[in-house]
């Protein structure tokens, strides 16, 4: 299926080539650079707007500031380019930057005050390039997936960082600050636009080196840069190490210009990160791309902070307008001829025309054309076929082999609870907890695993769950009967924000990860307007009945884990739906031309993950017994996680919904254990994180 | 339904009409920027609703015009946005830090340019800048003392933190865990990261008895969930008598259960009611805002003798300090009531520590509405 796949896509790739072949140099050189040069000229755009409203000249001072306060985002993710392009992930990134921050904050004397810029810098760098290392042994060397690899890393590199700062402070010698911060030609060039230059340089020059040109192939094809004697591992091993280098950077020039530490001072730099690398040009799964557009997205994003204040858009509002910006920067980003847009408009303008002229598709006569099937159930084996029917093993050895490392896990974890905690196992209420607690993750990943099977990625479930929770509250009012309508408009409007994301998706051509992080935003907005920042309401009795009752020391909710497990599993395993969802995840081309509607599944399954997130919102609010800003925040990354977990391929096409089952209990089962303990926080961190690794070791990818 | 489709509509004329207004309408008065971290929880709206209607009263109305800003939980986007509204001409910024420290460089610029930086709740370790907290450790030592007053210096105890990583919660922690490790009969045997969340320490709560049952905890210290605590031993079949002393945040819901119970109080409701809970309660008061603005335009005006660090009265209160407001004023206030009808705050995780001696320009309608009383 995968080669077809390729062979299709190459085909397809080759017609724009041709055509630009026969332009100019100079021509062909703007078609090759468009997304770097939209980038930059939305940049520019927003630049120029808010130097026109804002009152009074620009200085230099206001310009070199703007570029200082750009460069940590840009230099990160520059680095979160590399990974991507090479086709891979990394979620470690802000944890990596808040690390440096710590340790040189940690580290530098506070009795000397001139600190070697260049000595610090490397220390650095080099703190950045170790856990790149780490990450690239796990995911080149034993080819695991990048998003599980690099999110157990995050948790490692979080706890290891309260280890060595455990609260802001530390130390910053003023010699990096002035190195970094102040001139490099005085009142004319800032040094943190010289630092950007020269590290474009260093990719412009790594670009055209062979690991630059391997680089694209892994992320291409890493099946066919294998063959042609590429050595893909040391390739993504390298863009890992780099990328840690990058962020090592970046967390130098946050130290040099925050003057201290702080341990979570990077964390939150992630998500805007992949954002500033979609609206840079980069494709996010691999072969695409450049670090150049990438600076040029960084400091459009950073822009939206000046162009929200000149505007004095309301509070409640900049997560909306932030939202907008990201898509329409990446929409004007992405028009062109060949755009997905611009391809399904002229599809739907040609069925017009058909329809007009009488030949479409449904207007010709529906007569049966399909050739005569015998029944393949009616044939009978041929006398001397001696072929023994293939057992269950053998049937479900793959599904079993991705799947069963999760559940192997979670007995593992539980019979460490039960040494360690003793009197676990033996009693129910324990069992109870630990599945009421993962009727959370559990649903989450019925939806979220269904858009992964797709290999898409479903960022806007935080807000999703949030927004439903304040709205069925808020309806409801602490009435049961109110829960009639109260939950259908909940689940309704959950319809329609995934119907968002999946046409976002399908009809506009864009990422998945820019449309579903722009609808968080506007989701934010949406909840923060509906409850003037304060939810109010209640959820009723009986909804805090299914969720904290007892019948017989059973919690009502179980019943409705049952059901969901039950339904998830025959809808992704037993229905056409399910069937189509992996066909579109192993190979959109081939799904296509196997007559998949695929932009009807893809929709569908963003419209799945959207009612799930707004289930868990009803059920979040039933558990607490009201909702709260924010209560959906810590669902996103263990969604995506339990879903991997059970045994996902995060690109698409593998992956069964009970191992995802799996790993929303194992999650569950280890953080009941470690809270059971007085560990300090940054300990479970990394034990977390290294559970969560060694779990998916079974999951390795065989060598192809 | 309805009521949704009004507030849009109310918030998009609103955002219109901010819009339209020329900016040359008012060059006489200071212009004050509020920068705010990140407007996804309870708190922060209410202490942006405090700010703005101090700006909004008699005595600020024709001196200062606020703008409200909001960062998100990125330091490099605050430092950003600081800059900007400098950039803008701002008089003087009040700011909620993301961090106490990596503000520090942008603030001293800003101070550099004669901008005045007052900072409320967190803390900015930059001299030049103004700050309003409360003692986060007299938070942690005040509270430690009276669980282990309450359990008779004997008994297992439950701590459940804030945000791991923040000054505050590393300052309140230790203070607390000092005061434990004086009392050897004390014995910490949980310690659960809360987050500052009611919903977090509910799930991490949960967690904990999934192998630990209420009769092997003697009592709980919380940064916030003690209302959420109290839900869940009723939850769990424990009657009102058997709660356990509890130390922690000054959330209206768990200030309605410290109530003698049988108190009749309006819209009471399910464990939002009172029961005579044992409690103390103390909070990072959502009206540090506002007096930072008081502060600030204080400083623009010529006041000299502002310090650069203003610590504020912990409120504290007990079973034996309970008192239900009836309106919600200051002047009512004053006079001692600290906890509002659940029929009024709808929200049982709204912070009702919105009292000071202070600011006899906002009440309840302020935290609630951003009306100023006057």
């Amino acid at each position: 299926m995968t080669g077809s796949a390729t062979t299709l896509s190459a085909g397809r790739a080759q017609l724009p080539v041709r055509r630009s072949a026969s332009r100019g140099p100079v021509q062909r050189w703007l078609a090759r650079n468009r997304a770097p040069l939209v980038a930059a000229l939305v940049f520019a755009a927003l630049f120029g707007f808010v130097d026109w409203i804002t009152p009074g000249a620009l200085t230099y001072f206001d310009v070199a500031f703007q570029a200082s306060g750009g460069t940590p985002l840009a230099l990160a993710a520059m680095g979160q380019t590399l990974v991507v392009i090479s086709g891979g992930f990394d979620l470690s990134a802000g944890a990596v930057i808040s690390l440096v921050n710590a340790v040189l904050a940690a580290n530098m004397d506070p009795a000397q005050m001139q600190a070697s810029p260049l000595l610090w810098t490397l220390v650095g760098i080099g703190t950045g390039m170790a856990v790149g290392a780490f990450n690239g042994i796990f995911v080149a060397f034993l080819r695991l997936q990048p998003i599980v690899v690099t999110l157990s890393t995050m948790f490692i590199v979080q706890g290891l960082t309260l280890l060595i700062l455990p609260q802001p402070g530390g130390f910053i010698s003023p010699s990096l600050g002035s190195f970094y911060m102040g001139d490099a030609i005085s009142g004319l060039v800032p040094a943190s636009l010289v630092l950007l230059g020269l590290v474009a340089l260093f990719w412009l020059w790594l670009k055209n080196t062979g690991f630059g040109v391997a680089l694209y192939a892994v992320g291409s094809d890493p099946a066919t840069a294998t063959s042609t004697g590429v050595r893909t591992t040391l390739v993504r091993f390298g863009s890992y190490v780099i990328a840690g280098g990058f962020y090592g950077l970046a967390g130098t020039f946050v130290s040099a210009q925050t003057g201290s530490g702080d341990p979570l001072v990077g964390n939150s730099l992630l998500l805007q990160m992949f954002a500033a690398v979609v609206i840079g040009g980069t494709r996010l799964g691999g072969g695409k791309g450049g670090l150049v557009g990438t600076v040029f997205g960084a400091f459009v994003l950073m822009s939206v902070v000046n162009i929200l204040l000149a505007l004095n858009v309301s509070a409640y509002f900049s997560t909306i307008a932030e939202g907008a910006v990201l898509l329409a920067a990446v929409l004007v980003g992405s028009l062109s001829k060949d755009s997905v847009l611009s391809e399904q408009l002229a599809g739907l303008r040609g069925s017009l025309k058909a329809r007009r002229a009488g030949t479409h598709v449904s207007q010709r006569p529906k007569t049966d054309r399909k050739l005569a099937f015998v029944d393949a159930h009616g044939r009978g084996r041929p006398a001397g076929d001696n072929v023994v029917a293939p057992g269950f093993f053998t049937r479900n050895g793959q599904t079993l082999r991705y799947a069963l490392p999760a559940w192997i896990g979670l007995v593992l974890v539980l019979i460490a609870t039960q040494v360690v905690l003793g009197s676990s196992l033996g009693s129910w209420s324990f069992w109870n907890s630990l599945l009421v607690l993962s009727t959370f993750l559990t649903i989450l990943a019925l939806g979220q695993g269904s858009v992964i099977l797709t290999g898409g990625l479903d960022l806007s479930v935080p807000w999703t769950i949030g927004l439903s929770g304040i709205l069925l509250a808020g309806i409801v009012q602490g009435s049961d009967a109110a829960l009639l309508y109260a939950v259908p408009a909940v689940l309704g409007l959950a319809a329609l924000i995934g119907l968002f994301n999946g046409l976002g998706v399908v009809a506009l051509g864009l990422s998945p990860i820019v449309v579903t992080l722009a609808a968080n935003g506007i989701l934010q907005g949406a909840a923060l307007l509906y409850s003037g920042g304060t939810p109010a309401g209640f959820a009723s009795p009986l909804l805090r009945w299914m969720m904290t009752g007892h019948i017989g020391g059973v919690t009502p909710v179980l019943l409705f884990l049952a059901i969901v497990i039950v339904a998830g599993t025959l809808l992704l395993g037993r229905t056409a739906f399910g069937r189509r969802v992996y066909a579109v995840g192993n190979s959109l081309d081939a799904a296509r031309l196997s007559g998949i509607q695929t932009g009807s599944v893809i929709v569908g399954v963003y419209v799945v993950s959207a009612i799930c997130a707004a289930l868990v919102g009803i059920l979040l609010t039933g558990f607490s017994g009201q909702a709260s800003l924010g209560m959906g925040d810590d669902y996103l990354l263990p969604s995506i996680a339990v879903v991997v977990v059970g045994g996902a391929l995060i690109t698409g096409g593998r992956g069964h919904f009970l191992g995802m089952v799996g790993g929303a209990l194992l999650l569950t089962a280890l953080q009941t254990l470690l809270a059971g303990t007085t560990l300090p926080y940054a300990f479970r961190a990394i034990f977390f994180g290294c559970v969560v690794l060694a779990a998916v070791l079974a999951l390795r990818d065989k060598r192809n | 339904m309805t009521r949704a489709t009004t507030k849009w509509a109310g918030a998009l004329a609103l955002a219109l009409s901010t819009a339209l207004v020329p900016p040359a309408f008012a060059k006489e008065k200071y212009k004050v920027y509020l920068s705010m971290s990140y407007i996804g929880n309870d708190w922060q709206a209410e202490a942006a609703n405090m700010v703005k209607a101090m700006a909004a009263s008699k005595t600020m109305a024709d001196k200062v015009t606020l703008k409200v800003q909001v960062a998100g939980p990125n330091a490099q986007r605050q430092i950003q946005q600081i800059n900007a509204m400098v950039q803008a001409g701002a008089n003087a910024i009040v700011v909620y830090p993301i961090s106490p420290t990596a503000l520090n460089q942008v603030v001293k610029n800003a101070c550099a340019k004669g901008v005045t930086i007052i900072a409320y709740d967190g803390e900015i370790t930059e001299p030049c800048a103004y700050n309003v907290t409360i003692d986060q450790t007299e938070a942690g030592t005040k509270t430690a003392e009276w669980l282990v007053d309450k359990l008779g210096g004997k008994g297992r105890v439950v701590m459940v933190t804030g945000v791991p990583g923040t000054s505050v919660d590393t300052a309140r922690t230790a203070a607390a865990k000092a005061v434990f490790a004086k009392h050897s009969g004390i014995q910490v045997v949980g310690e659960l990261v809360g987050m500052w969340s009611q919903a977090v320490a509910r799930t991490e709560l949960s967690k904990l008895l999934a192998t630990r049952g209420w009769d092997d905890i003697d009592g709980l210290w919380m940064q916030v969930g003690c209302y959420t605590a109290d839900a869940m031993q009723l939850e769990a079949g424990r009657t009102a008598k058997q709660l356990k002393p509890c130390a922690g945040e000054g959330s209206n819901g768990g200030r309605i259960q410290m109530l003698p119970a049988g108190t009749k109080v309006d819209g009471a409701n399910g464990s939002y009611a009172p029961m005579d809970a044992p409690r103390i309660s103390y909070a990072s008061p959502p009206y540090s805002g506002a007096y930072a603005l008081k502060l600030a335009v204080s400083i623009l005006d010529g006041k000299k003798d502002v310090p650069h660090h203003t610590t504020l009265p912990l409120p504290l209160v007990t079973n034996d300090t309970i008192k239900l407001c009836e309106t919600g004023s200051w002047d009512e206030m004053k006079n001692g009531c600290n906890v509002f009808k659940p029929s009024v705050i709808k929200n049982p995780g709204w912070f009702a520590s919105i009292f000071s001696e202070k600011t006899p320009e906002v009440g309840l309608n302020a935290a609630l509405n951003g009306q100023p009383e006057d």
